[in-house]
């Protein structure tokens, strides 16, 4: 086991299997592009502490890459599922791949979290365009705006290829650039939910297109949100199944491999997964039936918790970015004690030496 | 020898009794969590070690407390503080608090540091257990008063304060400074972390308090005789 002499710092933009364990910076003029949402909070506040964004190349992330450049664009899409134990680092190689993925000059789909759209909604409108189907102007809206932020360059590239009408007066006529769609989307928040179904469905039809094609990018975490219950109820207190959210419907399409040029890479989350047991973590525990059913065939990517050398990586990490302050936890006594307590868990570490 | 004085080892109060006196018979020892003490080999130890390891052998050990641990990152004082701060018995709550303090500190501290110029960066101090011990030294006062009755009336009186007395009191406190002086909206480890870093830097009502009491005590120097202790 090569043991480093102090965490190394890579920067190139495509890692191969000798960084594995390494940390890469990402540059902080990405982080307000690619990064508006998505990243896990505590990095966030990591991301602001140390004034740098680093991340370490693990295994799952690699063979997501790798898959990514040798698969065959111009056959029905490929779907990755992260999968993998609470705090074992799935968000963190979604955002990695999202990143490899942006660099390269993908379009980027990124779906932060999709539990976010089954709870805790403020405002449910009935759809104007389907009778039973229920609208999140609110969650709709931000997501745009998001979306803008993260895919600038396409937006005034790609041109729509049908009229949408939204009421009597307005509509976006063919041939117009996807940048004005979303700008109306914005800023019209009733039918921001329909603006978004229709977004979904032209990058779909363009995707594999061979003038100007692009390769887009679907990039959903929490996955399993979209199959479960919700917690939102109509106005007689009856429970909203997610069918009838208009926002989940047009996500379950572009799920759907009937479309080529490009990837869907999804995460399962216990974490904010409604009705699910907390020891819950593999494919079919939280997929449930349905899910499991839409989502196969799937690349199924197991993601674990630190190997030795990956262990390693990030103590010396910390010890450089002057985060291990306690002097007994700079010991080797320390070190032992860390490993015992947090299991080489990603995320209990990072909580550990947190307060240590 | 063991055998023999079990006899003796009959559950015994004292003849006064405190509500939180220990009821162990005096005859048990205190249990000794540190594991460096018991890796030294039988050559090094001194001879008060020595006797310290036979006396072990031979007689009964209290049990230890939930609190205490042989992990190297137990901190006596901030056990001492943790439980100061715990209410209706909720360590959980307590301890969560005092976590989120000392990340809170660590966290404006080491981004201080990254931002700092090469020069300035060996100033600041970003060990936030550090700065917790610092802060609490510079809030303990030095100097006490008591109330002394003499002639019908009371006078408050300057005395000398024990150790734990003084500890006792900056832990109090901040405490009392943190519940009642902050606004609604802010929570308890925020508001702990600005204290102890404006403690640690000598400034803020907690060190305010300290300087008032002192200046009470240098007041009222001509009562001193009344002591008679």
């Amino acid at each position: 086991m090569l043991l480093l002499a102090g965490p190394c710092f890579i920067f190139v933009a495509k890692p191969t299997e000798q960084h594995l364990g390494q940390y890469y910076t990402v540059p902080p003029s990405h982080f307000h592009t690619v990064f508006p949402h998505g990243l896990p909070p505590r990095y966030q506040q990591q991301v602001k502490t140390f004034n740098e964004g680093c991340v370490m190349v693990r295994q799952p992330a690699l063979e997501l890459i790798s898959h990514l450049k040798r698969a065959d664009y111009s056959k029905p899409t490929l779907r990755y599922l992260l999968y993998g134990v609470k705090g074992s680092g799935k968000t963190m190689s979604l955002c990695h791949t999202v990143h490899y993925c942006s660099t390269q000059g993908w379009l980027v789909l990124h779906i932060p979290d999709a539990h976010l759209w089954v709870k805790n909604c403020k405002e449910l409108l009935p759809s104007s365009y389907h009778a039973s189907r229920f609208d999140q102007p609110i969650q709709a809206s931000n997501w745009l705006r998001n979306f803008r932020t993260t895919n600038e360059h396409f937006l005034s590239k790609i041109k729509l290829r049908q009229r949408y009408v939204w009421t009597k007066r307005e509509s976006t006529e063919e041939g117009r650039p996807l940048g004005e769609l979303v700008d109306m989307g914005v800023s019209r928040v009733k039918s921001s939910s329909d603006v978004v179904g229709a977004v979904l469905k032209e990058l779909r039809l363009q995707a594999g297109g061979t003038e100007g094609g692009f390769r887009l990018a679907v990039a959903v975490d929490g996955v399993n949100g979209l199959w479960g219950r919700t917690t939102l109820k109509k106005e007689d207190k009856s429970p909203v199944a997610p069918e009838e959210l208009t926002l989940v419907h047009n996500l379950r399409k572009m799920i759907n491999n009937d479309w080529c040029g490009g990837a869907v890479i999804a995460t399962l989350s216990q974490t904010g997964s409604l009705y699910a047991p907390s020891s819950a973590y593999l494919p079919q525990e939280l997929l449930g039936e349905e899910g499991f059913d839409s989502m196969d065939p799937f690349v199924p990517v197991p993601v674990s918790l630190y190997s030795e050398k990956e262990f390693e990586s990030c103590y010396l990490y910390y010890l450089d970015r002057h985060w291990l302050q306690h002097p007994h936890s700079q010991t080797e006594e320390g070190k032992k004690e860390l490993i015992f307590l947090s299991n080489r868990n990603p995320s209990v570490l990072e909580r550990l030496c947190a307060f240590l | 020898m063991a055998a023999s004085l079990t006899g003796l080892l009959k559950p015994w109060t004292p003849r006064v009794l405190l509500v939180r006196w220990s009821r162990y018979n005096p005859y048990y020892l205190e249990p000794g969590p540190r594991k460096e003490v018991y890796h030294i080999p039988e050559t090094e130890l001194t001879p008060e070690q020595k006797e310290e390891r036979e006396l072990k052998s031979v007689r009964p050990i209290k049990a230890a407390t939930n609190s205490v641990t042989s992990s190297v990152f137990n901190d006596p004082v901030l056990s001492k503080f943790v439980n100061m701060m715990m209410k209706d018995g909720d360590k959980i709550i307590a301890k969560g608090i005092i976590t989120q303090t000392l990340e809170n500190m660590k966290r404006k501290q080491v981004e201080k540091y990254h931002k700092a110029p090469e020069g300035k960066k060996a100033e600041i101090e970003c060990n936030p257990y550090a700065i917790f011990h610092q802060a609490l030294e510079n809030c303990k006062p030095v100097i006490g008063l008591t109330s002394i009755q003499k002639g019908g009336k009371f006078y408050q009186v300057p005395i000398p304060l024990t150790d734990n007395r003084r500890r006792f009191l900056a832990m109090k406190w901040m405490i009392t400074e943190c519940r009642d002086n902050k606004h609604r909206r802010t929570l308890m480890y925020e508001k702990l972390s600005q204290e102890l870093l404006a403690a640690f830097s000598k400034e803020g009502n907690v060190v305010k308090r300290k300087h008032e009491l002192h200046k009470m005590a240098e007041s009222n120097r001509a009562y001193a005789h009344y002591r008679w202790w």
